[in-house]
């Protein structure tokens, strides 16, 4: 039986979509589903996976280390003061401060230790800080790339122009299905009112040269979830049944003619499209919640589309075995006001965040599931607009930035890298993009430099060129 | 099923009785597994070792033969690759290259053997035209069965007529053969040329160039701002329908512009080069996204024209391909000339401004649906008119003295977020009390609305207080409010999730007017963003402040439904929550939540005796507002006077990004690592010379590069084209990988073949008709496609055509195949882009209600994809897995999975289509036969007839018995209902319909 979510004929890709085999055995790959999947798998698996499954929540627009995360309790005698040549070291600016002064703002939060490994979280975020003992903080995470679409990009597909597969992609090309009835990548964007300053394009969750069944589908907050699911008003279920079953059967008799094994795929795509068009729905009906989920993931939980809502169901994702879950909340560019606006988005999402990995405890998925917390860069010491008004914000800043990890074979209650005293560039340990990658697949069970796909003659792994390195000091 | 023309070999040829060929065995390893540490690229070069050059591997290093010919012993490179030593061996098991196979290793020892014969990549050799077979009738034929003949395979028969016919309709226009179209034998000839002939010839050509282009409506990256590039467009559906030889569509849209007397046609086609992605990102620097846009131009170059993957040399020398970092810099500087400084948006220049004369017809088309949309509104409008004078009397005698059309709430439930403390008072007012949190939310709830069945809008009041400060609006320090964001949430008893009420707008009897984002404007509570709201000037005598927000859409309410308004303070400062306040609601639409006089019904319950015009017109507008016929009718007329006025501005002069000559020349320097503003040497405009090298190489400009492309001495450029037009026939190219022809890109198929078509397009002045001409006349595409088991095991793929390739229609000509299936095609050419249907939101998810997606009325919605609006960030829906036009695609990209099977299972164009294919059914004499011969071409045999006709039986057993639901499954679309007393047997049809549309066989090129 196919239990995948896109059981299309592996011959398709060979033929069409220039996929090289590299170490893969080809018999494995023609043959169906399950058993292509684990050949894929035992091919490109190098070591026992840690992480079944990735939950990545995506704070778009680049979250304040300085505030949330990255105490400097020493900036505060730089306050007001110019950023030191020695530590710009030349770091280039976006045009929007580029012809300010680069006067100094101290963090403008308070900091406590919390549990036992006496990480340091802000009292923006007091529902991560009592879970601290769970999470693994990276604090000299780096990038490349000072605006947000390069910077997105390169943070979700190793590349910083559009075209490369994404992480959730390469995941569920890797990873293969374990969910007749869902996709294996699902994106969650959480609803929000304002326009926003920062797209999320689908490239984010693309599929880049991979086969285009491996690109993330997007869960959307409207009255059909994934785009053309629910059936057209006025055709009754046992109708839509009957005429699936109608194409069925021609489809086998067109089958038997022709001998396209492409005909066989498509009779099983309907099929899967047929029960999609139940399985959704009851993903997102979450009536049989109790009341306890609502009162953990918080009041905005009950607002379907809200981040919080999102974090119940990533949950429900990874009960149903999807390998990729990936939420976004947009609207963290904070060039001003941090007191309302950073707070605003603080609180959509610390709550639910913290919900989420003692939820997963609590059932027994953690250990098995990654949970990555992070943006796609930093922001500045400097403060935009006037330093010492409640008006002032951060530029971006892609010298340094904090990520949390917990789960899924990453060390928990750590505190991992550090910054300068201006939490301008990293001090030990950086981190970058690529190697965030690199450690995330090989928790996955891939060896990131192995785990290729060739495409214009050329072999492409989601980590690049640049040589990139697995964090072995986060993983348990 | 056996395929009686078969002739199955029982073992297969391997490659062992051949030759070993240089350039088509030995040099592909080499270049897989060598040249990434010997190669080209000197950065990653190991050894000091290079294997791309003769000289370089025959050479003797420190007295150790590299490879001596003839000589297996005396060769470093065979000990290399068979040792045991794992430090010796080639390539190192850690370099994750694969490992050489037994029989790559074999073929290498017959090379040096053989005297390691040297040779050139093939397809940097210029093509000679190879001889044909002597008794060769057809030169495709003669290649493709000589190569059949060598297998011992033999071709297919001739495939069925009618698919013949749907197969060629595809390839060479993306539409089904017309149904009355003749089906004699003979006139092959003449219905190829009638295809040829055909506009939409030129439109199906111009998608694959349109996704080699990367052709959008929008800028792409941050804002997406629209372009008005669709000129250019409409010129290559011209300049294909001219069928203006290729060497001459190349030079015109790579230097247009610099042609003597240049014609303002010849400046748009350079547009081509434009299409590329614009960034307007704020903060961005505007060289860096210029150099992007010069970097795009190459590469695109690379692929569409040379198969080449020349981006990989914008960081170091290309690993496999003799192009150098300098060659990719040389490149760069044809195109560092331009006249542009990085910007986006409207600020893109060069500019031409150009008037289209494709919009005309477009917009006389919209002027008579939109004069038609008037008639019906009016009539719509008389209609409705016709129920208002009996309401306004039932209405008058109904209304109580006094009444109000704002009711006051009482709370069920008041709670704050950070712990403000609430009392409510008899009035529903609520007065704040306790702890006075810097900022806070309040949810205030009404499960009792008393006998307000639904809900239009809603009010706030502020009231000044004595506890406040100085008696102002609030507690905190100076006692003014601020509220920065406001939420409206319904939920009913016993489900745990609530839903969220959107609303229209809000408007206040006096706020703050400030400039950009700040505090004071009412309407600015309903984003998400805590940075702007509400306030007002506070008074010297506090005064009570109202505002009014107006839903969405009026909410119908039921008696176990709550109401939860929440009331957000969260600005900069803080300390300036609303002190005293009540909410009322009003179930009254239109002026009464959208101004603040007193709504019409209370003026009309204030009245007596006769009614002044002037109230009659306001209440003749409020009631119309709750007609949905009229509404609807007027929408539609509406949006018909919207699209009106943008085809109308379209038919104007435009600005159209095309390229222009830059008066100061730029100099170009070799980027470090590709890094923008990482300059390293100077380099001047050049072409590859290991491609082809240009004698005279003096101040070469873009004309030059478009004069060396289509040079008949250009190796490249007529063999990539050849292919792409192969690929556009037959579904595969003869190079499977149509990007690229360098060394890691796979070997033509049928060489001789490729040269073959190659030299003839060069020969016959680059004429892409003749080349298709012989295609599609071939014995080879006309054979069938039916397969066994055997032959799909000796050839999985059909790399040697013993069968007609089967592929799946690309989505767009999915799309287009129904509408001209139904007739509902709109075959007008060229014009202003057009929205087809597509689902709500689409736009308004990704910019988070910014941009909106309304589809096209009238018959602009049927017009071909062509045409369709391409919006970067959000690609057509409908296209499931179409090219993403963000970079040049030149590959096909088909999948196979549930999402497809959904989208053509309720796209809305595709149930219209089924609609009106149904419709036509149920006239004809032979419903059943009649969609067969419009969606398949050809008739349903018996089985397959039983099966359609059980559905459709079942259909209308359950539209008989439901005709609502018929009414609504018959009224998808914009098309006109169908009678009543004919829906449910449209609605059965239409289900037939769909089951046909969805077939494989509709939507598979067989």
């Amino acid at each position: 039986m196919n239990d995948s979510f896109s059981p299309l004929s592996r011959r398709t890709f060979l033929n069409q979509s220039g996929l090289n085999l590299g170490a893969l055995a080809l018999g494995g790959l023609l043959s169906r589903e399950s058993s292509a999947a684990s050949a894929l798998q035992k091919e490109i698996s190098h070591f026992a996976p840690k992480a079944k499954r990735v939950i990545f929540l995506t704070q778009s627009g680049g979250p304040s280390q300085l505030e949330l995360f990255d105490y400097k309790p020493g900036l505060k005698k730089w306050a007001g003061k110019e950023l030191p040549d020695s530590i710009r070291q030349g770091q280039r600016l976006t045009t929007m401060t580029a012809n300010q002064k680069q006067l100094i703002l101290p963090g403008i939060t308070q900091f406590q230790r919390h549990g036992e490994s006496g990480a340091t979280v802000s009292e923006w975020l007091p529902h991560t800080a009592s879970i601290a003992d769970e999470l693994c903080f990276v604090k000299s995470m780096v990038t490349d790339q000072i605006n947000h679409a390069p910077a997105m990009t390169k943070f979700l597909t190793g590349h910083q122009l559009p075209g490369r597969p994404s992480f959730g992609a390469w995941t569920s090309y890797g990873l293969g299905s374990s969910n007749r009835n869902l996709p294996d990548y699902l994106v969650l964007i959480s609803k929000m009112k304002r326009p926003s300053d920062q797209p999320l394009y689908d490239h984010y969750w693309g599929s880049g040269f991979l086969p285009s069944q491996y690109q993330g589908v997007k869960l959307r907050n409207a009255k059909d979830p994934v785009l053309y699911l629910r059936d057209p008003e006025g055709l009754p279920r046992h109708l839509r049944r009957g005429m699936i079953d109608g194409i069925g059967e021609l489809n086998r008799k067109r089958l038997d003619q022709s001998g396209d094994p492409e005909i066989e795929t498509r009779i099983q795509q309907y099929e899967m499209a047929f029960r999609m068009q139940t399985s959704i729905p009851d993903l997102n009906d979450l009536s049989d919640e109790p009341e306890s989920t609502f009162d953990l993931y918080g009041p905005d939980s009950r607002r379907p589309g809200s981040y919080a809502a999102n974090c119940i169901l990533a949950r429900r994702l990874a009960e149903r075995g999807v390998r990729f879950i990936q939420l976004f909340h947009p609207d963290w560019d904070h060039h001003s006001r941090l007191p309302s606006w950073c707070t605003a988005r603080c609180r959509d999402t610390d709550q639910p965040s913290a919900a989420l990995v003692r939820d997963l405890k609590l059932r027994g998925l953690l250990e098995d599931t990654l949970v990555i917390w992070g943006g796609e860069f930093g922001r500045g010491v400097a403060g935009q607009g006037k330093w010492d008004s409640p008006e002032a914000g951060r530029d971006h800043h892609p010298r340094c930035f904090t990520i949390w990890m917990a789960g899924g074979g990453v060390k928990p209650g750590t505190t991992f890298g550090a910054t300068d005293e201006f939490s301008y560039n990293v001090a030990e340990n950086p981190v970058h993009v690529q190697d965030l990658h690199a450690t995330a697949l090989h928790l996955l069970g891939m060896d990131h430099e192995k785990f290729s796909f060739r495409f214009q003659g050329l072999d492409y792994r989601l980590t690049g060129v640049e040589k990139s390195r697995i964090v072995q000091d986060i993983l348990t | 099923m056996g395929i009686p023309f078969l002739i199955l070999c029982s073992q297969s040829p391997g490659i062992a009785e051949e030759p070993v060929s240089f350039s088509r065995d030995i040099l592909p390893i080499l270049s897989d597994r060598c040249f990434h540490c010997h190669g080209p690229d000197p950065s990653h070069r190991k050894a000091d070792l290079r294997l791309d050059l003769e000289e370089e591997t025959k050479r003797t290093s420190d007295g150790v033969n590299i490879l001596a010919p003839g000589s297996l012993e005396n060769s470093e490179l065979w000990y290399r690759i068979i040792t045991d030593e794992e430090d010796d061996l080639m390539p190192p098991p850690d370099s994750h290259r694969k490992p050489l196979s037994e029989s790559e290793r074999d073929l290498i020892r017959r090379w040096i053997e053989d005297g390691a014969p040297w040779g050139n990549h093939w397809a940097f050799e210029k093509p000679e035209r190879p001889e044909l077979p002597s008794d060769a009738t057809h030169p495709v034929d003669a290649f493709i069965q000589q190569r059949l003949a060598e297998e011992n395979l033999a071709p297919s028969p001739p495939a069925p007529d009618h698919i013949q016919r749907r197969r060629l309709s595809f390839a060479l226009t993306g539409l089904p053969p017309a149904t009355t179209m003749t089906s004699e034998e003979s006139d092959w000839n003449a219905i190829v040329n009638q295809l040829l002939d055909s506009p939409h010839h030129a439109e199906r050509l111009a998608m694959w160039w349109l996704d080699a282009a990367r052709y959008s409506d929008t800028d792409g990256y941050q804002g997406d701002r629209e372009r008005t590039n669709w000129p250019w467009r409409d010129w290559v559906i011209d300049a294909f329908s001219r069928n203006l030889p290729f060497d001459q569509f190349t030079i015109e849209q790579f230097a247009g512009d610099l042609l003597p007397d240049a014609t303002p046609e010849q400046i748009l086609a350079t547009c081509f080069h434009r299409n590329h992605m614009t960034n307007g990102e704020g903060g961005r620097h505007p060289e860096e996204s210029r150099i992007d846009y010069v970097i795009d131009r190459v590469n695109t170059t690379g692929t569409v024209w040379l198969g080449l993957t020349l981006g990989c040399s914008q960081c170091h020398d290309h690993k496999f391909d003799p192009i150098s970092q300098e060659d990719y810099y040389s490149l760069f500087a044809f195109f560092n000339q331009i006249d542009e400084t990085g910007a986006a948006g409207t600020k893109a220049k060069p500019y031409l401004a150009y008037q289209s004369p494709f919009a005309q017809p477009a917009v006389e088309e919209t002027e008579k649906w939109y004069i038609q949309s008037q008639v019906l509104s009016k009539e719509a409008k008389a209609r409705a008119s016709e129920k208002f004078e009996p309401w306004l009397t039932r209405i008058r005698a109904q209304l109580p003295k006094g009444y109000e059309a704002w009711k006051a709430l009482r709370p069920s439930a008041m709670q704050s977020a950070e712990g403000t403390e609430f009392a409510a008072e008899a009035d529903g007012t609520i007065q704040t009390a306790g702890p006075f949190p810097r900022q806070d939310d309040y949810r205030i709830s009404y499960n009792d609305l008393g006998d307000l069945s639904r809900v239009a809008g809603w009010k706030l009041e502020v009231f000044p207080h004595e506890s406040h400060t100085h008696g102002q609006l609030s507690r905190g320090e100076k006692g003014e409010f601020i509220l920065t964001n406001v939420k409206l949430l319904i939920s009913k008893r016993g489900e745990s999730q609530v839903r969220e009420i959107e609303m229209r707008g809000a408007i206040a009897d006096a706020q703050l007017d400030v400039k950009g984002r700040n505090y004071g404007k009412v309407g600015d509570t309903l984003d998400d963003d805590p940075r702007n709201g509400w306030t007002t000037k506070l008074e010297e005598t506090p005064e009570a402040r109202v505002a009014i927000f107006e839903l969405l859409e009026p909410l119908d309410l039921h008696p176990d439904e709550t109401l939860t308004f929440v009331l957000l303070h969260r600005s900069t400062l803080g300390d300036a929550n609303i002190g005293r306040f009540r909410i009322s609601a009003t179930d009254q639409r239109g002026e009464t939540v959208r101004s603040l006089k007193p709504a019409p019904l209370e003026e009309l319950a204030s009245l007596t005796g006769e009614i002044p015009g002037d109230l009659k017109n306001r209440l003749i507008e409020q009631f119309l507002l709750d007609d949905e016929e009229y509404q609807a009718i007027r929408d539609n007329a509406v949006q018909a006077q919207r699209q009106l006025n943008e085809f109308r501005k379209a038919a104007g002069k435009l600005n159209v990004q095309v390229l222009g000559k830059r008066k100061e020349p730029r100099e170009t320097h070799i980027l470090e690592r590709g890094v923008w503003d990482a300059k390293g040497e100077l380099v001047k405009a050049s072409v590859p010379g290991a491609v082809l090298p240009l004698p005279n190489s003096e101040n070469l400009d873009r004309l030059d590069l478009a004069k060396w492309l289509v040079s008949p001495e250009n190796p490249l450029t007529a063999r990539v084209v050849a292919n792409h037009l192969w690929q556009i026939v037959f579904g595969e190219g003869l190079v499977r990988t149509p990007e690229d022809f360098g060394l890691q890109g796979e070997a033509p198929t049928h060489p001789e073949l490729l040269d073959w078509l190659a030299v003839e397009l060069v020969e016959n002045d680059w004429d892409i008709r003749h080349i298709l001409r012989l295609l599609v006349t071939s014995e080879t595409f006309r054979q069938s496609s039916d397969t066994s088991p055997e032959l799909r095991e000796r050839d999985p793929e059909n790399r040697l055509l013993a069968r007609a390739p089967r592929f799946r229609l690309p989505s767009w000509m999915i799309r287009d195949n129904a509408l001209a299936a139904s007739g509902l095609l709109n075959p007008m050419v060229g014009g202003p882009p057009v929205k087809p249907w597509q689902p709500e939101g689409v736009w308004k998810e990704i910019f988070m209600g910014g941009k909106t997606y309304v589809p096209s009325v009238g018959p602009a919605q049927y017009r071909r994809t062509v045409y369709a609006y391409w919006r970067r960030s959000s690609a057509p829906t409908f296209l499931f897995d179409s090219a993403q036009r963000r970079v040049c695609e030149v590959s096909t990209n088909r999948t196979n999975t549930p999402l497809h099977a959904l989208t053509l299972m309720n796209d809305t164009t595709m149930l219209e289509a089924s609609r009106v294919l149904a419709k036509q059914a149920v006239d004809s004499e032979s419903p059943m036969q009649d969609l067969a011969k419009r969606v398949l071409s050809r008739k349903l045999e018996t089985d397959e007839a039983n099966v359609v006709l059980r559905e459709q039986k079942k259909a209308l057993d359950y539209y008989r018995s439901h005709p609502q639901e018929a009414a609504r499954f018959t009224t998808i679309g914009q098309q006109s209902a169908p009678d009543s007393k004919e829906a449910a047997e449209v609605a059965s049809w239409m289900t037939v319909a769909s089951l046909l549309l969805n077939l494989d066989e509709a939507m598979t090129h067989e």
